[in-house]
């Protein structure tokens, strides 16, 4: 093999895995899609409280704290990455960028449509055009604004990249290959641009998202309820959506059977990690320092839920950001998954959990609200087995993207 | 955040090129994410009643739990009665559970385990001074009218129960079951103060446990009933005077507030402690616009960097580059 | 057939009227007073069965400063009526408003069966005794009030005070008082007097207390204030016709309105029912249907409280006297939901399907990435 195009698994451009789409995992995938999509139907029918275990004390079920509060930082992996690229200039993991911005598209879309359907009176939403009505103190109406711009705007372009190269293919005329390299060069000039409305929008919706929280006051448990849950909430973020770009792409090379560049992706655990103790750190610091440490040891459920946390952040964020990482993917890929869901966990804490509307109210999502929210990540996961064959979207090495990937756009052989 | 960037960068490639954007880089990493750690309200952000707020001042000791007013209001805002826990027996009596989409006044019952102390307690919505319901709402369909009176407007109503997260006191309520559901919470009566009439509530009661007047009148009123009686009221304070931020229905009590399900919130509103937390962050928008600008040019650099490299590179190959 | 009973013969009050009741009614009146201030039926059929024997209470009943109220209730009660009452049930030795004699011939009459009766008589007092000026407000037979109570009580068998004024004072001792108005027990320091306070009293609570302690030589129970629990034990509100309204929240705003005529609760206009202590709602005066304050429409005014009538204004509405709370409110802390094992078992299959996918994924990663040649095709198999 050439040394010219790096390693044999030096991973250095996006490849469409093409392949046959109807396999069973898809159909069952889908099958949970459609139910959730028809239990939609059905909640738009029979209002709120028929389809989800939501009560007066707690308003707000799985579709908010769930599918948009937690399930996007899972997704912030296309701004972390980005920033880490185009800011903190690591331009190395650039080729990493396609499979981190299509979860982040398909993380936050499936949260929009959660977000659509657990509104009530979602055809007051054409308020959202007329400026005067906004209630610029309202912290869900800058996440809304954010998220609405960050997903139809900034995400949309930064992932219209694979859609153009895919049109400029030779399947399609050549009228289109020309619309396409036309707006591939618009985009190309804008993009720094909206790259940057990337990084600055998602900023401040995933800290906002922890202003929601500090907007219940008193009702959120102490341990939990502090100034800093923007500052927490937006780091966590980073920290898991960082874990779940390697985590996707270590399970993408697992069921594909691709190579995989665990040089590249560890770099990026390892940020992971040294984040995800830098989130420890302020955490515990910032829980001391408000002199609420001794309430989350009370022995009681919060006591568990305190420790669940900040353990499955802190231990595999440890062991990630220890140099003997590099030498074990399988490891970093379970340590990462903890960390996945520490970092969940105490997104959704907060929201639920530690949240304590008194007068005994208590929730427990009910089985049409799980299956509706299992539905909207199904339709996310959809996305996601659609997109990776029929779009260059995961990183090979050039070997195996010259010998598989449109021979004919190599127009100089390089190949030893 | 500075320093644990700093730990994860694994190669020292392209220092030089990279230092200038040090310092600002730190200093848009440092101002999007570090508010101020102390939650105090700033001056400007604090709310008064306005001049001639309407106000209830409702006085436990007084209250003789005869519900008069709970079926006044339903009356005067023509809901229909909930049968709650008789609706197992032919649906008789109107037994709401809780402050419900049904019900947006309610009287309750504290009694402690042995049956020493009890307190009847009407509950409704508090008409705070600075309500974390009308901060929290996206698109201003709860507002703060007239006199002070918090109303809702269902016509910008997008049913997102912001409103039910935000509320300290757990007042508005949601129609669960409704295609087109309403938020439903006390208005003051609004249509009856608009023809010169008191609130329901307050015009049939027995007792006068809950009476209707300006905020400053009731105010000196529950002070008076307060000297007149030291020891009798618990603290000898008026519930609503101060507590979070203030509101415009006033409590005395014999019993701890808490126990009446009326918290301890502290003098300052909730809601100006978020707005508070999200200006020292936002800075009146302009820590976006000043970090998108300087996030704006470091990224415009790079790109230009990497367009370069990828140019370079797709010259070589003779692939197309890959954005 | 009627069989005369023997009258007492040294009686100046029943020599005056005429005698003669058959056996079955008077046993049928004594068993309606028992009966009616809520007695149990084997006491009941006791007092009738020894007042039938002839054991009828000595009373000699003594006016202060009253509105002889209280004697004209006791007089117009039916049941039994004035002619059984005073010839059968009980042996009036002294009474100012109703004996026949006059002047000394009646002083003899008192002097003479307090003699003949001493230590078992029943002395009544009515009306209340005045205490400021050397108690000079009142003189009978050249004695004060508080002599002459002093006197009579010294040996009577037992002392029972009829009425508000003489159970603690009543109208008379309104502020600002001039006359020093006290009530009986407040004169005879020392010894038990029973009172059955009311304006006026219920006739039916004394016939019961005399009757039970004539025949069975036992007082009834009493609460706090000395007041029999049979007659006082509960309050007005507990069982008062109009609670229906006071639950539902339907009250009469003013006199004459429309809920006043439709006959809503009167606690608005000052009603102090739920405070008093007195049997007048299941008990009606005088056997006629409706006959007390609230069957007429008028507010309960508390008479039988001493910090209620004459001391609290009439149309103040009063304090709920209520030592449990009922159990039919909202409570502070009540259930609204539970979990359902359903949706448990729904979370705990999908956590669960998670976690074991996720483990044979792991397993399926490649943990030599470096060593291994990139292979040819990428798979097209699914997860």
């Amino acid at each position: 093999m050439s040394s010219g195009f790096g390693k044999p698994n030096e991973w250095r451009r996006s490849m469409a895995l093409g392949g046959q789409m109807l396999t069973p995992a898809f159909l069952i995938v889908s099958a949970v899609a459609a139910l959730g999509l028809i239990l939609s139907l059905w909640r738009e029918y029979a209002g709120l409280g028929a389809a989800s275990g939501m009560n007066d004390g707690y308003s707000w079920g799985l579709y908010k704290n769930f599918n948009v509060t937690t399930l996007t930082a899972l997704g912030s992996g296309g701004y972390a990455l980005g920033m880490l690229v185009y800011v903190f200039d690591r331009r190395k993991y650039h080729v990493l960028m396609r499979t981190a911005l299509l979860v982040s598209i398909l993380s936050y879309s499936a949260g929009m449509v959660s977000l659509g359907v657990d509104v009530g009176r979602p055809w007051n939403f054409i308020w959202m055009g007329i400026p005067w009505v906004w209630n610029m103190d309202s912290v869900l109406f800058e996440v809304a604004l954010c998220m609405t711009a960050y997903v139809m705007i900034a995400l949309d372009l930064e992932n219209l990249g694979p859609l153009l190269e895919r049109l400029e293919g030779k399947q399609f005329p050549k009228l289109v290959n020309e619309m396409a390299h036309l707006a591939f060069r618009v985009v190309k000039a804008v993009y720094p641009f909206f790259v940057a409305l990337a990084f600055i929008l998602p900023s401040m919706h995933q800290s906002s998202l922890g202003s929601l929280m500090y907007q219940a006051g008193h009702r959120v448990h102490p341990v939990w309820q502090t100034p800093m849950l923007p500052l927490l909430y937006l780091l966590m973020a980073w920290v898991i959506g960082l874990a779940f770009v390697v985590v996707v792409l270590e399970a993408s090379c697992a069921i594909w059977k691709l190579p995989m560049d665990w040089k590249l992706l560890s770099g990026i655990a390892r940020i992971s990690g040294f984040l995800g103790v830098a989130w420890f750190v302020i955490r515990l610091g910032e829980v001391w320092y408000r002199g609420v440490l001794g309430k989350a040891f009370q022995g009681d459920l919060f006591t568990g839920v305190f420790l669940a946390e900040m353990l499955m952040v802190l231990i595999p964020s440890v062991m990630l950001a220890s140099p003997g990482i590099s030498e074990t993917p399988r490891k970093a890929f379970n340590l990462l998954m903890i960390l996945c869901v520490g970092g969940m966990l105490y997104r959704y804490t907060p929201t639920t959990i530690a949240f304590m509307p008194g007068e005994n109210y208590s929730y427990f999502p009910s089985v049409i609200e799980v299956l509706m929210s299992l539905g909207f990540i199904a339709l996310a996961v959809i996305g996601y087995l659609y997109t990776v064959k029929r779009f260059p979207i995961l990183p090979v090495p050039m070997q195996l993207y010259l010998r598989t990937a449109e021979p004919a756009v190599c127009v100089k052989e390089q190949i030893a | 955040m500075k320093p644990e960037k700093q730990d994860v960068q694994p190669e020292k490639q392209g220092v030089n090129r990279r230092g200038m954007f040090r310092i600002l880089q730190a200093g848009a990493a440092a101002a999007v994410i570090v508010p101020k750690a102390q939650a105090r309200v700033a001056e400007d952000q604090i709310r008064y009643a306005p001049k001639g707020a309407y106000a209830m001042l409702y006085d436990t000791t007084l209250c003789i739990g005869c519900k008069a007013c709970v079926t006044a209001c339903n009356e005067a805002n023509q809901l229909r009665p909930d049968p709650g826990y008789s609706k197992y027996i032919n649906n008789i009596y109107e037994a709401p559970p809780s402050l419900n989409s049904q019900t947006k006044n309610i009287i309750k019952l504290y009694k402690n385990k042995e049956n020493t102390e009890w307190s009847f307690v009407k509950q409704q919505c508090m008409h705070c001074v600075d309500p974390s319901c009308v901060q929290a709402c996206p698109l201003s369909a709860l507002s703060k009218g007239a006199f002070g009176v918090v109303a809702w407007n269902g016509n910008q109503c997008i049913g997102c129960r912001c409103c039910q997260l935000a509320c300290p006191f757990n007042i508005p309520k949601f129609e669960w079951t409704a295609v087109n559901p309403k938020i439903v919470k006390c208005e003051f009566c609004s249509h009856l103060l608009a023809v010169g009439k008191k609130p329901a509530c307050t015009s049939v009661c027995p007792r006068g446990a809950v009476i209707f007047g300006t905020r400053d009148d009731l105010l000196a009123e529950a002070k008076k009933r307060i000297a007149g009686a030291p020891g009798k009221y618990f603290d000898n304070r008026v519930y609503g005077e101060k507590e979070g931020g203030g509101t415009q229905v006033l409590y005395l009590s014999h019993v701890p507030f808490t126990k009446i399900g009326l918290p301890e919130l502290g003098e300052e509103a909730n809601a100006a402690k978020v707005r508070t937390n999200s200006e020292t962050i936002y800075q009146g928008g302009i820590t976006p616009l000043v970090i998108y600008g300087a996030l704006l040019g470091v990224t415009r650099y790079f790109f230009k960097e990497h367009v370069k490299e990828a140019e370079e590179e797709s010259a070589q190959t003779g692939l197309k580059e890959q954005l | 057939m009627p069989q005369s009973l023997t009258p007492a013969s040294d009686n100046p009050v029943t020599r005056s009227l005429s005698p003669g009741i058959d056996r079955r009614s008077f046993f049928k009146a004594v068993l309606q007073i028992a009966a009616s201030v809520g007695l149990s039926a084997v006491v009941a059929n006791q007092m009738a069965e020894a007042a039938v024997r002839g054991k009828k209470p000595v009373v000699i009943w003594l006016h202060f400063q009253d509105c002889t109220g209280c004697t004209e209730s006791l007089l117009r009660t039916t049941q039994p009526g004035l002619a059984e009452l005073v010839l059968d049930l009980i042996s009036l030795d002294y009474h100012e408003t109703i004996m026949a004699a006059a002047g000394h011939q009646a002083e003899q009459a008192l002097q003479a069966s307090m003699k003949a009766n001493a230590g078992k008589y029943i002395l009544v007092v009515e009306g209340s005794i005045p205490t400021a000026n050397n108690g000079n407000f009142i003189r009978i037979a050249g004695k004060t009030g508080v002599n002459m109570l002093k006197e009579v009580a010294e040996h009577a068998g037992l002392v029972i005070a009829v009425g508000s004024c003489a159970s603690w004072g009543g109208l008379p001792s309104a502020e600002p008082n001039p006359t020093g108005a006290v009530g009986a027990h407040e004169i005879l320091k020392g010894t038990k007097v029973i009172n059955l306070p009311g304006c006026p009293a219920n006739p039916n609570i004394f016939l019961a207390t005399a009757l039970q302690y004539a025949t069975l030589g036992t007082l009834p129970e009493l609460d706090s204030d000395n007041r029999p629990k049979f007659a006082y034990g509960r309050l007005i509100h507990d069982h008062c016709p109009r609670r229906a309204h006071f639950d539902a929240g339907r009250f009469a705003q003013q006199f004459g309105d429309e809920g006043h005529r439709l006959g809503y609760c009167l606690y608005k206009l000052g009603c102090k029912g739920p405070a008093t202590h007195a049997n007048c709602s299941t008990n009606h005066f005088c056997e006629v249907v409706d006959a007390w304050p609230i069957g007429i429409g008028a507010p309960c005014f508390g008479c039988t409280e001493k910090k209620l009538a004459f001391r609290m204004p009439m149309f103040q509405t009063v304090d709920i006297d209520r030592p449990r709370p009922p159990e039919f409110y909202p409570s502070m802390t009540a259930k609204y939901s539970s979990v359902s094992a359903v949706a448990t078992g729904v979370v705990g299959v999908i956590a669960g399907a998670a976690a074991a996918g996720a483990f044979k994924l792991s397993k399926k990663v490649n943990d030599k990435p470096e060593s291994e040649p990139a292979s040819d095709k990428p798979s097209d198999g699914g997860k």
